[in-house]
C-alpha cells in the first residue's frame, strides 16, 4: 500500500520569524544575513518585497545592496529559530510521531497511519497549515506524495500557505531536472549534454544508462524520478535519537594560507565535535573533512577508522592525515568543516598488542574530559590549547566570545 | 498597536501550571485577573510576537489578551494610549 508523505516547508524561515516579531517589516524589503566582518555576509532569508527587488538567497549583502539600497539588514538570531523551529516540531507530533527532519525549516512526516483517526491527508494538511499560522504565526508550504522525492518537490511547487499534491510521475515529468532533489548545477549540465532536460526524460532513460553517465548516483535519480523507494521515515524518538554525524563547520576570520593557520581551526572544531559526541555517548568510525576554497568550490574526503573512538585527538589526526594526503595550499581556504559518521553507543574493543600504546588512548581522554568540564564549569575560553593561542584572529571566533559554530547535525 | 511588555504576579501551582493573578501598570498599580478564560498557543498578528495566549477577565466585561512568550508577558495596545 502506497503511504502518505508530507514535506513541510517553513516559508522563508528565518525572515518570517523576524516579521514576527518586527511587523513593521512585513512590507519592505527586509533580509537577514550574516555578520560580515566575520566574513558570513551573505544573504540567508529574505521577505516577499525583497524577494520582488530581486534578492536572492547566498548573495553577498553589497550585490543585495546594489540591487536594491534600501534592504532592511537583519543580523540572525538562530536561539529564535531554534525555538520556533522546535515548537513547529512539537506541533506536527500532534500528527504523528514519524518525523524526519531537513534542516532547521523542513521536516517530513509520515501521516499514512493517522489518515483515518484526522479524517484523510488534506484535513491534516490544512488543519496544519492554520495551526501554525494561527497558533505560531508562521506559514509553510506542504507537498503531499507517496515518497519523500515527489513530496519535497511538492512542497517547491506549492505556494506560500498552501499544498500541492502529486500523485504520478505524470504530475511532474514536464518540470525541469534540477528541481528533482540532490540535483545541482554540476549534474544538471551533464545531464543536459546527454539530452535530459525533464524529469520525465530522467525517468525514461534506463538506470544503467544514467549509471554510466553519472556513477552511483545515477541509480539514485533513476529512482527519485521514477518515484521509487525513498519512502521509509523512521519514528523519531526525543529520548533516544541517534544522529548519522555531528559535524562543526568554521568560516575564518581571514583565509587559512598556511598548514599553521589549518591546525589551529582543526583544534577547534575537533574540540567542539568530540565534547558533542561524548554528551550524546556516542563513538565514531569516519571521520570526515570539508574544505571551501576562496572560489567556494567545496572538497570533501573522508576516511574509516580501525576501531571506533570519541577522542577529538583521533579527529584532529585523521583530519590532517586526510588534508596532507590529497590537499595542499595551492588556494587559500575560505573555511573547513569536520564531521564524524558510522556513530554507536557502544565502544568497540579488541585484542590490545604488546606494541599498542593503550595506555596513551586512556590517558588522552582523560585529559579531554578534564578540559571539558572545566569548560562547562568556567566557559568554553577558560581552556584552550596552546596552538589555539597562537593566532587572536583565527581563534577569536567560537571560543572567546562563546559563539556557537555554524552546526548541523544529521537526524 | 504596539506589543507593550508588562510585570505579573503568577501562582505556580504543584501541577506546574501558571496562572496570572495581577498586572502591574506603570502606575504601580495592581490590577486583579478575576479570571482565565481560556490559554491556548497564539501569535498576535497585530503587534507582533507568538507564545501562550491568556484571555483574562479583568473587571466584569473587561476581557484582554495576556501574551506570555518566552519568559515575558505583554498585552496589545494602541500607539496612541501609550
Amino acid at each position: 500500500m502506497k503511504k502518505t508523505i508530507l514535506h513541510c516547508d517553513l516559508n522563508c524561515f528565518f525572515a518570517s520569524v523576524e516579521m514576527l516579531y518586527h511587523p513593521e517589516y512585513r512590507n519592505v524589503p527586509m533580509a537577514v544575513a550574516g555578520d560580515p566582518e566575520k566574513r558570513h555576509g551573505i544573504i540567508l532569508a529574505k521577505n516577499v518585497p525583497a524577494k520582488k527587488k530581486g534578492i536572492r538567497t547566498a548573495e553577498t549583502i553589497n550585490e543585495a545592496l546594489q540591487k536594491c539600497p534600501e534592504l532592511i539588514i537583519l543580523k540572525p538570531d538562530y536561539h529564535s529559530y531554534e525555538y520556533f523551529s522546535e515548537r513547529v516540531r512539537d506541533l506536527y507530533y500532534e500528527y504523528t510521531d514519524r518525523i524526519e527532519p531537513f534542516g532547521v525549516d523542513e521536516c517530513w512526516l509520515d501521516i499514512s497511519g493517522s489518515l483515518s483517526y484526522f479524517g484523510g491527508a488534506e484535513a491534516i494538511v490544512s488543519s496544519l497549515l492554520n495551526r501554525i499560522r494561527e497558533e505560531i504565526g508562521l506559514t509553510l508550504s506542504i507537498g503531499v506524495s507517496f515518497n519523500k522525492v515527489y513530496a519535497k518537490l511538492g512542497s517547491d511547487m506549492a505556494k506560500e500557505d498552501d499544498f500541492c499534491r502529486i500523485d504520478s510521475l505524470d504530475d511532474i515529468r514536464h518540470l525541469s531536472a534540477s528541481k528533482l532533489l540532490f540535483i545541482g548545477s554540476h549534474t544538471c549540465e551533464i545531464l543536459k549534454s546527454h539530452g535530459i532536460y525533464t524529469i520525465g526524460d530522467l525517468a525514461d532513460h534506463p538506470m544503467g544508462y544514467l549509471e554510466n553517465i553519472l556513477g552511483k548516483a545515477g541509480k539514485t535519480l533513476y529512482c527519485y524520478a521514477n518515484g521509487i523507494g525513498s519512502d521509509e521515515i523512521t519514528r523519531y524518538d526525543h529520548e533516544a535519537e541517534m544522529p548519522k554525524s555531528i559535524s562543526c563547520c568554521h568560516t575564518a576570520e581571514r583565509d587559512l594560507c598556511s598548514l599553521d593557520d589549518f591546525k589551529i581551526v582543526l583544534t577547534m572544531l575537533c574540540d567542539e565535535v568530540a565534547t558533542r559526541l561524548r554528551k550524546q555517548g556516542l563513538y565514531y568510525r569516519k571521520v570526515h573533512l570539508l574544505l571551501r576554497t576562496k572560489q567556494l568550490k567545496v572538497r570533501t574526503m573522508q576516511m574509516s577508522l580501525k576501531e571506533n573512538s570519541d577522542l577529538a585527538k583521533d579527529i584532529y589526526d585523521n583530519a590532517l592525515a586526510l588534508f596532507e594526503r590529497n590537499a595542499d595550499f595551492s588556494i587559500p581556504y575560505r573555511s573547513i568543516g569536520v564531521s564524524v559518521s558510522d556513530l554507536s553507543y557502544q565502544k568497540q574493543y579488541r585484542q590490545t598488542s604488546l606494541f599498542e600504546e593503550s595506555a596513551y588512548s586512556i590517558r588522552q581522554k582523560k585529559q579531554e574530559l578534564a578540559m571539558q568540564q572545566i569548560r562547562d564549569r568556567f566557559g568554553k575560553d577558560a581552556i584552550v590549547s596552546l596552538r589555539v593561542m597562537e593566532d587572536q584572529t583565527l581563534s577569536r571566533i567560537g571560543l572567546k566570545n562563546n559563539e556557537p559554530f555554524e552546526e548541523v547535525i544529521h537526524q | 498597536m504596539i506589543r507593550k511588555y508588562v510585570d505579573v504576579i503568577c501562582l505556580n501551582d504543584k501541577g506546574g501550571n501558571v496562572k496570572p493573578l495581577f498586572l502591574i501598570w506603570e502606575d504601580d498599580k495592581k490590577i486583579p485577573i478575576k479570571k482565565v478564560k481560556e490559554i491556548c498557543p497564539r501569535a498576535s498578528l497585530k503587534v507582533g510576537g507568538s507564545g501562550l495566549r491568556y484571555t483574562c477577565v479583568f473587571e466584569p466585561n473587561r476581557i484582554r489578551h495576556l501574551y506570555y512568550d518566552r519568559g515575558k508577558w505583554y498585552v496589545e495596545m494602541n500607539d496612541h494610549v501609550v
